[in-house]
């Protein structure tokens, strides 16, 4: 994979809280380049892995994509860490290897994808590493915890964008090993801990009975280091809030119910989710990163109009059973209704945006 | 037999007297004591000679299995007033422990769920361990917002006694914690409750 330097401006000045009164917006080239999660008109659950190799000049540019929002996503995450410590954040103790190996993965493809902003030095087990959009400049040694002010993985996932699950294989399944997941949308990562594959997907409506279940833990467990596959999911949400987990459902549920045709524009968010999944060379276990990118329909309206046409669609031809998994059942109506005034029901590319002839944002109708 | 559409719940066995043991401990609660007289039934001499039987009285039914428990020459009959002295009596007997013990568990799902965060804590492995359901279907449950545990939970929708929250119980078990997990059940709109029903799942 090979870098192409570009100039981002990276807006400090951003809250993903109530407290902080949502101050959050995407520029125009944030939209464009989002990994858009409807190849149709309409959508179902399938088994979407494909090799995670770069593609275009957006999302799927980098290993581990970063955006404008880089700086405040990491400040929101030391907030909600120092918020609510053993609620965000968790590993098993026998996780230190893996640990490591997230360390290493983070720390390798930052430096490599985003060399004006990363730098790693590796002097045998001796590591120096230079994050200079947080200002951070660290000596340790690889494998020796002592040398570090957190553990591994909370110190390199604090300077990520994104949430990382790592998943142990044990007995021919996937076990929830450890978590920084200060971004969960509705489940909590202490009561998920320890949990099979199987088992975390049990609230998951029709999987199961699809076989997609199945089919995707297979693949998974054949999967080796080195070749990281990806998928994509979404849902919606309310205000552009990170963190939405079962344990704060009371701060942010009400939320739902203030969703009306008129509002929806500002108030609803579509909630994308890139996931790069790798093996990991020295402990086998697998990461499960969750990537989240927060977009208004309003801005989708602005900055990509094809976009908000195939959303209306996906959304307006949406299972009942998914759209109460999702957890938007009081506003959906709201939102279908609004998007509704920007559909033209003009045919749409099919496929992915990163894909030879697939669905591409669109003219641009501001400016 | 408790069978349910809940994929993280565990899948519960049949106790049946394990060969390969070296030392048995039999644990139970309540109605799990009649599962209990059944596994000693069917051990030889030998095994009951090298079991230790630990058996709370407590129980949602009302059923007492002792006078029964009683009558087996078994190693040690232990009995405790309440779940949670067995469990930590349990606790006691794996400390010391040899290689080769086998474990059997009957009772409420709370009682097993927390018995089997014990033994986990000393290693012990899924083949070392049975696990038959008895009893009621109440429900050990976890607040997602103040991490209360409510013991015998027989309705949807109640009240957590840790935070006051009505709380709905979600179909989704943790053995970490050893509990089902219940949320706000009003969330979205205050006084707008889900449809309460018994568990009887």
């Amino acid at each position: 994979m090979t870098a192409i330097p570009r100039t981002t401006d990276f807006t400090a000045d951003e809250t993903y809280t109530p407290e902080g009164e949502y101050r959050f917006q995407n520029s125009r080239e944030a939209v464009r380049r989002l990994p858009f999660p409807f190849p149709d008109d309409e959508y179902m659950y399938s088994m979407n892995l494909e090799p995670h190799v770069a593609a275009g000049t957006g999302a799927l540019r980098a290993a581990f994509d970063i955006d404008e929002h880089y700086v405040s996503e990491c400040a929101h995450r030391d907030q909600m860490l120092r918020d609510m410590p053993g609620v965000h954040y968790l590993a098993l103790p026998h996780m230190m290897e893996a640990q490591w190996d997230m360390l290493e993965l983070i720390f390798e493809s930052y430096s490599r994808d985003f060399p004006e902003h990363f730098t790693l030095t590796k002097n045998g087990n001796e590591w120096r590493w230079q994050n200079r959009l947080l200002g951070i400049d660290d000596s340790f040694t690889f494998g020796d915890p002592a040398t570090l002010p957190l553990d591994p993985m909370e110190y390199s996932t604090r300077q990520a964008q994104g949430e990382f699950v790592v998943l142990e294989e044990k007995d021919n399944t996937l076990v929830i090993g450890a978590g920084m997941t200060t971004q969960r949308a509705d489940y909590s990562l202490q009561f998920n801990l320890g949990m099979n594959f199987a088992e975390f997907h049990g609230p998951v409506p029709k999987l199961d009975t699809m076989g997609i279940l199945d089919r995707a833990l297979k693949f998974l467990l054949r999967m080796k280091p080195g070749h990281p596959v990806r998928r994509v999911n979404w849902s919606l949400t309310v205000n552009p809030r990170l963190e939405t987990s079962v344990e704060t459902l009371p701060d942010w549920a009400p939320d739902r119910a203030k969703v009306t045709p008129e509002n929806a524009g500002e108030m609803v968010y579509l909630r994308i989710e890139l996931q790069p999944l790798h093996r990991l060379p020295r402990s086998n276990a697998i990461v499960f990163p969750v990537r989240t990118y927060l977009v208004s329909l309003a801005e989708l309206v602005a900055h990509a109009p094809d976009w908000a046409k195939r959303l209306h669609r996906a959304l307006a031809s949406l299972d009942p059973e998914l759209v109460d998994y999702k957890g938007f059942h009081r506003y959906h109506g709201a939102a279908v209704e609004w998007l509704a005034k920007y559909d033209d029901g003009a045919p749409l590319a099919t496929g992915y945006p990163w894909i030879e002839d697939g669905i591409q944002p669109g003219p641009d109708s501001v400016d | 037999m408790l069978i349910t559409g809940i994929k993280s719940r565990p899948v519960y066995d049949e106790l049946t007297p394990m060969a390969t043991g070296l030392s048995h401990v039999a644990a139970a609660q309540g109605s799990g004591g009649g599962v209990l007289v059944r596994l000693l039934g069917e051990m030889t001499p030998e095994q009951l000679a090298t079991t230790t039987v630990l058996y709370s009285t407590e129980s949602f039914t009302g059923k007492n299995h002792l006078a029964d428990l009683q009558a087996f020459p078994v190693r040690e009959l232990l009995v405790f007033p309440s779940n949670t002295e067995a469990v930590r009596g349990l606790d006691a007997f794996l400390l010391t422990a040899e290689m080769g013990t086998r474990l059997y568990l009957s009772g409420s799902e709370g009682f097993i769920g927390t018995s089997m965060q014990v033994a986990t804590s000393y290693g012990m492995n899924t083949d070392e361990v049975l696990r038959e359901h008895a009893g009621s279907f109440v429900r050990r449950v976890w607040c997602a917002h103040c991490s209360h545990y409510s013991e015998n939970v027989t309705r949807r929708v109640f009240r957590c006694p840790g935070c006051e929250r009505d709380l709905v119980v979600r179909d989704h078990y943790s053995r970490r914690l050893a509990a089902f997990q219940g949320v706000k059940a009003d969330g979205e709109v205050p006084g707008e409750l889900p449809d309460d029903e018994e568990l009887d799942t």
